[in-house]
């Protein structure tokens, strides 16, 4: 309780720890930003207890007793008025300006950041980092005590970023680029979540941002970059479904049961066998075979992720975007080799079994 | 005007002429406040049971019972009601209708075919948001940002009816606004000068100029994206060339305004219920009237503040953020006005002035906490997070709605002639405060945390859970608040006590006529006195009511002399 009561009134240190009213400060300009909201925060306080106080004190002292009762008071005074005009908006200039020098903090990324492309497609989060041609999708890995620049973009619909640790937050808008910084003071692991209503899931648009020691940060990312280069086919089931699969995630289960999207769950038998209705009428198994639409049962499955419009199945409404671009060919490849082997990678209940070095998972 | 002055003391509006007919075609302003009220009140219902769905899904991390779509249209569905439906029409058609041509000394309004009309555009816009449900739903959030809502693959069928139903419900806003401007200017009686006018009437003549200034904006912009949604004109499409924050724009350019729409006509009743309930002289009158207008005015300067994460340039969140404040000192000086209003005063503790409190104690929490969202350096982290669901809902259901149902209980016996229970008001009166506070108390606290705005789960954040569960609990107190609040209103209409023509020593126009009043408001013109001066009337326990003193000088008496 006693810790509750001081928590209240605390006043930040740099990398403080969560209190009463604000997350633990994760970032460089956590500390500045609680600053002025604790600042705020203490002359909400001040003007509550007066008001308050006054209400419960006039409550008391002159509660009506019986019913004819003439009372005599001021009706007005003009100096009092004016003061309590003025005062308040003193006060609130100062907050503004505080308010103000904080946010062109949060604006202006310093020289030299780190850039990382982001892109918001419904619902998931695409980090690309250029200096390393690696893309990480539900996760962004970035170094500690460096400055962080993400250049941000939708492919669809509004969406935001918020990392509350770091006390940022920018939307993301179609047809034009947004950006924000930060810098993490701490390694570990901080939530991202979409702040912009997007839809359906809009509650599951979620991103880990993992922070690690500069001096790893090379390395994972060179790792990260060319993991599946080296892979022999073998080895592509185990990386897609770690690497690949958060991205299908939102729409497509692994168990079976219906979501935006057909489960994965037995997907590749019923792509093999042809059974599958569109809502054009049309049956996936007329369309195999040679100089028809699609050659072997592979080719439906890349078309469906290149230029998921062309057929859409029946039940369904066509909500996949397409991913043209977004894939390299081995992730393709991956991912068709990821269906055929999905048993293999998964439990009854849909859980992923296995790490994406093809380890079994604990 | 025919003589009806010489009728029987037993007539009064809700007499006077019998059947279903008689209210639908009536012209009477009082006839069509309580046809508002009604409605608004069902209305209100209805928004309430979305509401409560909403609580009980959010009370696991996974949500209870609804899937994801089935939530986003609950909160839709829940905003658009209660914004469109229930707050906007509330005090001014409800009871401004009601009250506001009484106060003045009129026999109605400017315009009673408008008005009656005004109440037939209230239903259509209902009908359309009953379609919108029906015609596969509605998901894009009251707010009906762009491209989400142009998008067909994506969000539901419904959006155009309910579109259809925001702009017809626009018009009926804005009819009633142009009703109550011409009623004041044109209206009133010799010696009721402007600054003779309840502050009631100052609230809402400064909300009617907001009405008919800033609404025909969201009817264009509702037009407009009827339009890019069926057609695709590229205004506001991306794909198109088009700009999705233009909407933005367009659509805070009347929806800040429209907050004022909401709570200034609910100030103005909290200046009559702190003012008559304490039997003391309002304090600081002219700088009341004056921060009304303010407000007003200001208003139509801040909706930038809604788009600090828009990706609108610096230099503008910098301008809106400060233009921004200036709205906080005229809801500040209403707030101390207030207060000193009570200081010395006579301060009865029934069930309108526990409202009046209460809406003083909430809507500074409300109005406090836009502090933190006003300042750009904290708005940023706390934007779209329930800090702001929190901070919206002090002003516009703990102050708003809080200031409407004060007033219902402050007119309730003028409207119905009834008195209802007094102790069971005041039981669901505590209960409404302690039960809206427990809600959305915790919803500031989840917020400046880093819970998001608009999700039907949490599965990644359970750490939130523990605040849902209080405002759950919170909410289900204030819920059982309403039913009883509604029970003993219904109980008092077919088994209440008499009303007197005064039972809380008004002074006020409304409290010279009968309750409820005559079909034409006053046998004779009634005299325009001070309406805050409450020393030339006392209790007259015969009638259970107050009467003007024997040795009163009155306001008539005063001319001739």
């Amino acid at each position: 309780m006693f810790s509750i009561f001081t928590s209240l009134f605390a006043t930040t240190t740099q990398g403080a720890p969560a209190n009463f009213w604000l997350p633990k400060q994760a970032s460089t300009v956590a500390q500045s930003v609680d600053h002025t909201f604790f600042v705020i925060t203490w002359i909400c306080y001040f003007f509550l207890f007066v008001i308050t106080a006054a209400l419960i004190i006039f409550m008391i002292k002159y509660r009506r007793k019986g019913n004819d009762v003439i009372v005599k008071g001021p009706t007005h005074n003009t100096p009092l008025e004016i003061a309590w005009t003025i005062l308040p908006l003193l006060l609130v200039v100062v907050i503004f300006v505080v308010g103000m020098r904080g946010y062109l903090d949060l604006q202006q990324a310093p020289e030299g950041s780190y850039d990382v492309q982001v892109t918001g497609q419904k619902w998931s989060w695409t980090f690309e980092h250029p200096k390393y041609g690696a893309t990480q999708v539900a996760e962004l890995t970035v170094p500690v005590n460096t400055p962080v620049r993400l250049l941000m973009t939708s492919n669809d619909v509004l969406h935001s970023v918020w990392i509350p640790d770091f006390r940022v937050k920018m939307d993301v808008i179609p047809g034009r680029y947004t950006s924000l910084w930060f810098e993490a003071i701490a390694v570990g692991e901080y939530n991202l979540n979409c702040a912009e209503y997007c839809g359906k899931d809009h509650s599951k648009m979620f991103a880990t941002v993992r922070v690690i020691p500069k001096e790893d940060f090379e390395k994972t990312m060179i790792k990260l970059a060319s993991e599946y280069e080296d892979m022999s086919v073998g080895q592509l089931p185990a990386y897609a479904i770690n690497r690949l699969y958060n991205r299908c995630q939102s729409c497509h289960t692994l168990d079976g049961s219906e979501s935006t999207g057909p489960s994965f769950k037995g997907l590749w038998d019923r792509v093999k066998s042809g059974d599958v209705n569109f809502i054009s009428g049309e049956k996936l198994s007329n369309l195999y075979g040679e100089s028809t639409t699609y050659e072997v049962p592979e080719n439906y499955i890349r078309s469906s992720l290149l230029d998921p419009q062309s057929h859409i199945v029946k039940g369904y409404l066509g909500a996949m975007p397409s991913f043209q671009g977004q894939l390299k060919d081995k992730q393709i490849t991956a991912i068709i080799e990821m269906f055929k082997h999905l048993d293999e990678l998964t439990d009854a209940e849909g859980n992923i079994t296995v790490n994406p070095d093809g380890t079994p998972r604990q | 005007m025919t003589t009806l002055t010489t009728q029987n003391p037993n007539d009064n509006y809700l007499n006077h002429t019998k059947g279903i007919k008689s209210w639908l075609f009536t012209l009477d302003h009082k006839r069509i406040g309580v046809m508002y009220l009604v409605c608004v009140l069902l209305a209100f219902l209805l928004g309430g049971i979305f509401a409560m769905m909403i609580r009980f899904q959010l009370l696991t991390p996974e949500g209870t019972f609804m899937t994801q779509d089935q939530y986003n249209q609950a909160f839709t569905v829940h905003g658009a009601v209660m914004v469109f439906l229930v707050i906007i029409p509330a005090v001014p058609a409800a009871l401004g209708n009601f009250v506001l041509p009484i106060m003045l000394g009129a026999k109605d309004v400017a315009f009673p075919k408008l008005n009656l009309f005004s109440w037939y555009l209230w239903i259509f816009g209902l009908v359309f948001f009953l379609i919108a449900l029906g015609a596969g739903g509605i998901d894009t959030g009251w707010t009906f940002y762009t491209p989400y809502s142009i998008d067909k693959a994506s969000s539901m069928g419904g959006v155009i009816p309910a579109l259809i139903g925001a702009f017809v419900l626009g018009f009926s806003s804005i009819f009633t606004g142009m009703n109550f401007i011409v009623t004041i200017h044109r209206l009133r009686p010799k010696g009721m000068t402007w600054f003779r006018m309840p502050l009631f009437l100052w609230a809402t003549y400064a909300t009617a100029i907001i009405q008919v200034l800033a609404t025909p904006v969201i009817g264009i912009t509702l037009l407009l994206l009827i339009v890019e949604r069926s057609v695709g004109i590229g205004i506001f499409d991306p794909a198109m060339g088009g700009d999705p924050v233009l909407y933005q724009h367009f659509f805070w350019f009347y929806s800040h305004p429209a907050v004022y729409i909401m709570i200034l006509p609910a100030m103005g009743v909290v200046s009559e219920l702190i003012s008559v309930h304490s039997h003391r002289h309002i304090f600081g009158y002219k700088f009341i009237a004056y921060s009304s207008i303010s407000i007003a005015m200001f208003g139509f300067l801040v909706w930038g503040h809604h788009m600090f994460t828009s990706g609108q340039s610096a230099l503008m969140n910098i301008i809106f953020s400060l233009i921004t404040f200036s709205v906080s000192i005229p809801s500040a000086v209403k707030v101390f006005n207030w207060l000193a209003t009570l200081y010395k005063g006579s301060i009865s503790l029934n069930t309108p002035m526990l409202y009046g409190l209460s809406f003083i104690f909430i809507f500074s929490i409300g109005g406090l906490t836009g502090l933190h969202l006003a300042t750009l350096a904290t708005d940023i982290h706390l934007h779209d997070s329930y800090f702001v669901v929190a901070h919206f809902h002090y002003v516009m259901m703990g102050s708003a709605l809080i200031g409407f149902l004060g007033g219902i209980h402050h007119w309730w016996p003028k409207m119905t002639g009834k008195m209802y229970h007094e102790n069971w008001g005041r039981v669901s009166a505590i209960l409404v405060f302690i039960g809206f506070n427990i809600t959305f108390f915790s919803q500031f606290m989840m917020g400046s945390k880093g819970m998001p705005r608009r999700y039907a789960t949490y599965v990644e954040m359970p750490e939130f859970q523990i605040y849902h569960i209080w405002s759950t609990a919170g909410s289900v107190i204030l819920a059982v608040g309403f039913v009883i609040c509604a029970i003993y209103l219904l109980h008092s209409v077919f088994a209440g006590k008499k009303a007197p023509a005064n039972p809380w020593g008004g002074r006020s126009l409304e409290w010279q006529c009968p309750s409820p009043p005559p079909w034409d408001n006053f046998p004779e013109q009634p005299e325009v006195g001070d309406c805050y001066d409450y020393s030339v009337l006392e209790w007259n326990e015969e009638e259970q009511g107050y009467d003007w003193r024997k040795d009163a000088v009155h306001p008539g008496d005063e001319q001739k002399a």
